[in-house]
């Protein structure tokens, strides 16, 4: 069935219609291709700029102005062109010695060893590692795009010679403790003369010193300082404890001894007192009435006394026997007397 | 012909033409970005000073060509070295440049292109670094031309050190130094069409042995201080501790003397004030009190012989009284 031709199978009319479609074809074509173009004219000539971004537009390659975020129309075709660029507004960060990876409460941070970012030698010529964090924005980003190629890069250069110069200039237990505030606030001026001097566009904000930490190895030498640091100030202090308790009871102790001696005093005085007033009454009397009053203190006292004896032998002047007397008193009395102790004779 | 074949023929040299602008233009013109720089050849020869106006520019076609080259700052990363310093300690020293095409022309005839230039600062900028940092004690390349410590930072214990002089100010300083490694650069890199702007000794460190070393010696002196600490409050401990045994000797035999002397005080007057009323007839005194010590002493265990003609029993036997 080759040379089919649908003129002369089809007819006629036919053949017209396929006269006019092969006229107009060509004119069909182009109509599809000029809306091609039109459709990707449109879409190169209309761009949005997001609300923290800035766009820079260029024109034949020559700076031509800047958009404001929004929706905004250009020539198409790469005629005009737009690159966008954080806007002043925004705060940029660049982190030194860590990553973090998740942003929260807590953050996470990246297992990766920046240690290399983070090591640096003291003015005392010892290693530590300190991390930090830098914030800026783009002032100019007129700049920022057309003065320095690798603007992240010179950043983190400038940075990381700017922190190892001041770190470098000062003790490292200083930059451990006393001189952080000081260093953060060096760097960021320092950095931003060599930013500028870059004619970068970029304003540094804040650098701020995270964990300034002697080396891993060396840490636990530095917490044993510390610990036996403190550990002499408790010796000292509970030695002045003892003390305190000490010597206030000791005191009191002290006190103690010499009121009782006083106590000791004060009675043996009195006593005596007590015993010569009672004395000379006595003897008053005595001196007023010799004899009767010698004799009725005789007899008080035998008085007292003799009742309380068990046994009383009277013995005549030159017996050797005692005279019966009548025992009043118990029917042992006799044997006890026999047997007990014999006391020394009252003699007047 | 026919009117139809003319009008396709026409149509067809227009379209030719057409297209022919369009090549012929698009050869001709050119964009220059902000941050470029060109130079114009003609069959692989430069041609025109650099052109670096941003916008749009025209040249001959087909026969001229466009190289471009960056305007701006570019970034030299050096390699990292191990170089001994003046007083044979081994440092790795990472040094970073900025650098930037001023003339493309003679940056085109000498080096090519940036791999080329890269390559030439390679060279010139490693062994500078070198040169300089071998030359130089390592004290004189980390510390500052302002550096200074204070006193108490001196007198601290804990910041003591005996292989390092602390206070040694450098007569350079870090900066200084910088500035002639790049004095140094400039003066041997040979005309090349770029400028070098800046470079700066990014980081320092010891090689791996040298850090071990340190290391350990800061672990040694830490623990030196430690000790230092805790046998300073044992002894300060032990001195307070004697002096609250001496304080409390002290205070308990003062307070027992005191009292031996009370004591004995009150003892001396009441002999006295015995002695002063006893004294007055002793025999009186001695008959009382033995009386009263009988009542004490004579009790119901005891048995007694008495004289017939004792003061007491003597009326037993006589009404009258005995002769005395």
């Amino acid at each position: 069935m080759s040379n089919w031709d649908p003129r002369t199978e089809y007819g006629p009319e036919y053949r017209d219609q396929i006269e006019m479609a092969k006229k107009h074809a060509p004119n069909f074509f182009t109509a599809i291709v000029l809306l091609v173009v039109l459709v990707a004219g449109l879409f190169s000539s209309i761009y949005t700029v997001q609300p923290e971004e800035i766009g820079v537009l260029r024109r034949f390659g020559a700076y031509y102005g800047i958009a404001d975020p929004g929706l905004h129309f250009k020539l198409p075709f790469g005629i005009d062109t737009i690159q966008r660029v954080p806007a002043e507004q925004r705060l940029l960060k660049e982190e030194f010695g860590f990553r973090t990876t998740a942003i929260g409460e807590p953050s996470v941070y990246s297992n990766e060893d920046f240690s290399g970012e983070s090591l640096m030698l003291t003015g005392d010529l010892n290693i530590i590692e300190v991390t930090w964090v830098i914030q800026y924005r783009i002032r100019d980003p007129q700049k920022y795009l057309f003065q320095v190629r690798e603007q992240q890069q010179s950043l983190r250069d400038a940075s990381e010679s700017v922190m190892r110069r001041i770190v470098g200039n000062r003790l490292g237990s200083n930059v451990l403790t006393v001189e952080r505030v000081e260093i953060a606030a060096s760097a960021r001026e320092e950095l931003q003369v060599i930013l500028d001097a870059y004619d970068s566009g970029i304003e540094v904000s804040t650098v701020e010193l995270q964990d300034v930490v002697p080396t891993e190895r060396v840490q636990p030498a530095f917490n044993e300082v510390n610990v036996s640091r403190q550990e002499r100030e408790r010796m000292i202090n509970e030695a002045e404890k003892r003390r305190n308790q000490q010597i206030p009871r000791v005191r009191g102790e002290a006190l103690q001894i010499v009121a009782e001696a006083e106590g000791y005093a004060t009675e043996r005085v009195n006593r005596a007192h007590g015993e010569v007033v009672r004395f000379n009454a006595i003897l008053a009397e005595y001196k007023a009435a010799p004899e009767v009053t010698r004799r009725r203190l005789y007899l008080e006292a035998l008085e007292s006394v003799l009742p309380k004896v068990q046994n009383i032998y009277v013995m005549p002047e030159n017996g050797t026997q005692p005279l019966p007397l009548l025992d009043l008193k118990s029917s042992n009395s006799l044997q006890k007397a026999t047997q007990g102790a014999v006391i020394q004779g009252v003699q007047q | 012909m026919s009117s139809q074949v003319k009008k396709r023929v026409s149509g067809g040299i227009v379209g030719v033409i057409l297209l022919g602008a369009v090549v012929v233009l698009s050869s001709a013109a050119y964009t220059v970005d902000e941050t470029e720089q060109v130079v114009i050849t003609q069959f692989g020869r430069p041609v025109s000073s650099e052109i670096d106006s941003p916008g749009l520019h025209f040249k001959k076609p087909f026969i001229q060509d466009v190289r471009r080259f960056d305007k701006r700052l570019i970034t030299w990363d050096g390699d990292v070295n191990q170089i001994p310093t003046l007083g044979r300690e081994f440092i790795i020293v990472d040094t970073t440049a900025r650098w930037k095409i001023v003339d493309p022309l003679l940056f085109l005839q000498s080096v090519r292109n940036e791999a080329g230039a890269q390559s030439r600062l390679n060279d010139i900028l490693d062994s500078v670094v070198r040169d300089k940092i071998s030359g130089t004690d390592l004290e004189e390349i980390v510390r500052s031309k302002d550096y200074k410590v204070s006193h108490s930072d001196l007198e601290d214990p804990a910041l003591t050190r005996e292989d390092v002089d602390l206070t040694a100010k450098p007569k350079k300083g870090r900066e200084e130094l910088t500035r002639e490694i790049l004095e140094d650069a400039r003066k041997s890199m040979p005309e090349l069409g770029l400028e070098l702007v800046d470079l700066r000794l990014k980081r320092i460190n010891y090689i791996d042995d040298v850090r071990q070393k340190v290391e350990e010696r800061m672990i040694a002196e830490r623990q030196r201080i430690a000790e230092q600490f805790r046998s300073e409050g044992q002894g300060r401990s032990a001195e307070i501790d004697g002096e609250t045994e001496k304080q409390i000797r002290e205070i308990t035999s003062e307070a027992q003397r005191k009292a031996e002397e009370i004591k004995g005080n009150a003892d001396a007057e009441a002999t006295k004030i015995y002695g002063e009323s006893f004294g007055q007839d002793p025999e009186f005194y001695a008959f009382f009190k033995t009386l009263e010590s009988y009542a004490l002493t004579i009790g119901s265990n005891t048995t007694l012989l008495i004289d017939a003609d004792s003061g007491f029993y003597q009326y037993l036997n006589e009404i009258q009284p005995a002769p005395k």
